[in-house]
């Protein structure tokens, strides 16, 4: 019980601070050990992650010391994820769509988004930036995702927004839609006909699982 | 006092009549395009439509310069990477790099006859139309990209940022290759008649990078592209710049130019009274958004806490309402009088 204790605060230890060689040969020893695969991706490398948006949020961290954390948790998912359990493979907490729109090259704050929704658990096919409109339409319907993601940093782009919303709206009403970048407020979410946005990456992903799960009672209780 | 002797004598802290609005970034306005006929995809690649659209925001509204090019592509593209120019399309869509053509580690060969390559002779042209067209009377700017930003154009982004940390002495090799190119373009577009030469390093704020990255990876460079231009130099940078007002000072440009998320009033403390600092207008939130009492609001705001120059924060957004041009030029009248 210690031991594995200590293999998650070593973890989350070597997420902070970006040991990418130390998180690799820790999840391999706890794979070794038996122990629960899931356990490890929730309490050690995503706890970790959680402390690096703290950090971030405080200025403490910038993007590239984000970015060398996430290479870190990403190098330990990989060993870990083949162990997983199958009952908990099951259900992922929701399937994302996410990228910058058509015209715009901006995708750090996107970059950061997606993150955070890998960490938390969803399934994010990410478009990359300058993404041509019904391309999010299209793969939309081809993961069958419960969630699109916009981002947009610039007041030409934003408006891109605004067509991949009808458009996606007009073949698939039950789609969650949300979309982000500095120039996006509540007053565009409305204007714009979307379901939400968040100021930074942690409100978006809280966001993100409030509608999601809403999404899926509601389907739950259709399907009944 | 002429708008030029009134921006060329800001730039070099001399006598003024009043505080000059003008902008060290693109200033292009949908009335312009309107006014001449011209559509924006058109405008990268003519000479003439770029210049013809760079001026009208002075002839329209009196905005003191005429700024070419309006994309942060020409140095990558004369380097070998791809732009797309959205030809054909309707809405106003900025160039952006279509292919990356570099890795971090990978050595960068700088090509032949850099300065005939790619839209760099394009861009002295219409360099020097301005100049003609304006008579003399109004400054003529040009710019160029820092080294960092120039290397986020060439590398993959996210691959330069961690490479800053894992392997900062090959990206440091590859800034300092950069710098020399930069300095050439920049000299080029000053033998055009840019009568001065912006830096934009807009790819470096603590919004992205921290103040300790700035100042090894980032300020060594820009100190030495800019001591390599002959010609009055205005460092720009986008962002959270509250952190690095002091060390971008030390890079010798003739002036600094930050954006609404600087506290002018602490930087003007910080730098004192013999530095230039020009700024910071919101160039979407305010010019665009506001109302034209909010862009006078702003403008009185900026010229209270010091700065030499009202500057938007980056490029004018080419959908400013044409009330609020007129309105900003007002305000600078009624209250920057020196
Ligand atoms: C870095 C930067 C660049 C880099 C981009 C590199 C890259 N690959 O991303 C470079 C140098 C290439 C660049 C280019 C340009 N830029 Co620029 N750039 C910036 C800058 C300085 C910082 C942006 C940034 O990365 N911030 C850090 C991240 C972490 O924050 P963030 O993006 O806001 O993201 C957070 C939230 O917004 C949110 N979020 C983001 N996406 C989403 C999505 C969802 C769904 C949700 C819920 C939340 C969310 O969460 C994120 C994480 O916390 C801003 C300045 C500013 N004040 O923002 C200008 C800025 C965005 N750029 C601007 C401009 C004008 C340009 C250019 C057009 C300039 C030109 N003349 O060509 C070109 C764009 C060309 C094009 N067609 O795209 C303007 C846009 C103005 C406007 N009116 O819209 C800005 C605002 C500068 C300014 N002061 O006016 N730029």
């Amino acid at each position: 019980m210690e031991e594995k204790e200590q293999l998650l605060e070593q973890m989350r230890k070597a997420v902070i601070e970006f040991e990418e060689e130390r998180v690799k040969e820790l999840a391999n020893k706890w794979v070794e050990l038996g122990y629960d695969a899931n356990e490890a991706i929730f309490e050690g490398l995503a706890a970790g992650m959680e402390v690096v948006g703290e950090l971030f949020a405080k200025n403490e961290y910038f993007v590239p010391e984000v970015l060398m954390c996430a290479d870190a948790l990403y190098a330990g998912l990989d060993i870990l994820r083949p162990h997983i359990k199958a009952e908990d493979k099951t259900e992922t907490k929701g399937v994302v769509v996410i990228g910058t729109v058509e015209g715009d090259v901006h995708d750090i704050g996107k970059n950061l988004v997606k993150l955070m929704f890998e960490v938390a658990g969803f399934e994010v096919h990410d478009l990359g930036k300058d993404v041509p409109l019904e391309k999010f339409v299209e793969e939309q319907l081809r993961t069958d995702a419960d969630l699109v993601c916009l981002s947009a940093m610039m007041t030409t782009t934003m408006p891109g927004m605004k067509k991949v919303i009808e458009m996606i709206r007009e073949r698939n009403p039950n789609v969650k839609i949300m979309i982000g970048g500095a120039p996006v407020s509540e007053k565009t979410v409305e204007m714009y006909g979307a379901d939400a946005t968040g100021k930074d990456a942690a409100s978006a992903l809280e966001e993100a699982i409030k509608m999601v799960s809403s999404l899926r009672e509601m389907k739950r209780k259709k399907e009944i | 006092m002429t708008p030029k002797e009134r921006v060329m004598n800001t730039l070099e802290k001399g006598r003024v009549d009043r505080v000059p609005a003008f902008s060290g970034m693109g200033n292009v306005t949908v009335a312009g395009m309107r006014k001449h006929g011209i559509d924006f995809a058109s405008s990268h690649t003519d000479a003439e439509l770029m210049a013809k659209l760079a001026c009208s925001t002075y002839e329209l509204f009196g905005f003191e310069c005429a700024v070419v090019p309006f994309d942060l592509c020409v140095e990558a593209e004369a380097l070998g990477c791809g732009v797309n120019f959205y030809a054909g399309k309707s809405s106003i869509l900025y160039p952006t790099i279509r292919s990356k053509v570099l890795s971090v580690g990978e050595e960068l060969s700088i090509p032949e006859g850099l300065l005939e390559r790619g839209r760099i002779p394009l861009v002295q042209e219409a360099i020097s139309r301005c100049g003609e067209r304006l008579n003399g009377e109004v400054a003529v700017g040009s710019y160029v990209l820092g080294p960092f930003t120039l290397a986020g154009q060439l590398i993959d982004l996210n691959d330069l940022l961690k490479s800053s940390f894992k392997k900062p002495e090959q990206v440091k090799a590859l800034l300092e290759q950069l710098v020399e190119p930069l300095a050439e373009i920049a000299s080029a577009y000053a033998e055009s008649g840019a009568d001065y030469i912006t830096v934009r390093e807009m790819g470096a704020p603590s919004d992205v990078i921290s103040p300790r990255m700035f100042k090894t990876l980032v300020q060594p460079y820009l100190k030495e592209l800019i001591s390599r231009i002959k010609a009055p130099t205005i460092l720009h940078m986008c962002g959270d710049t509250n952190m690095l007002v002091e060390m971008l000072h030390e890079c010798g440009a003739s002036a600094i130019s930050v954006e609404q998320k600087n506290d002018v009033a602490a930087t003007r403390q910080k730098l004192g009274e013999e530095a230039v600092i020009l700024g910071n207008l919101d160039a979407y939130g305010v010019i665009v958004k506001g109302s034209p009492a909010d862009v006078e609001h702003s403008v009185k705001q900026a010229i209270d806490a010091g700065v030499d120059g009202v500057m938007p924060g980056c490029d004018i957004w080419p959908e400013v309402p044409e009330e609020n041009m007129h309105a900003l030029m007002r305000a600078v009248a009624k209250y920057g009088a020196r």
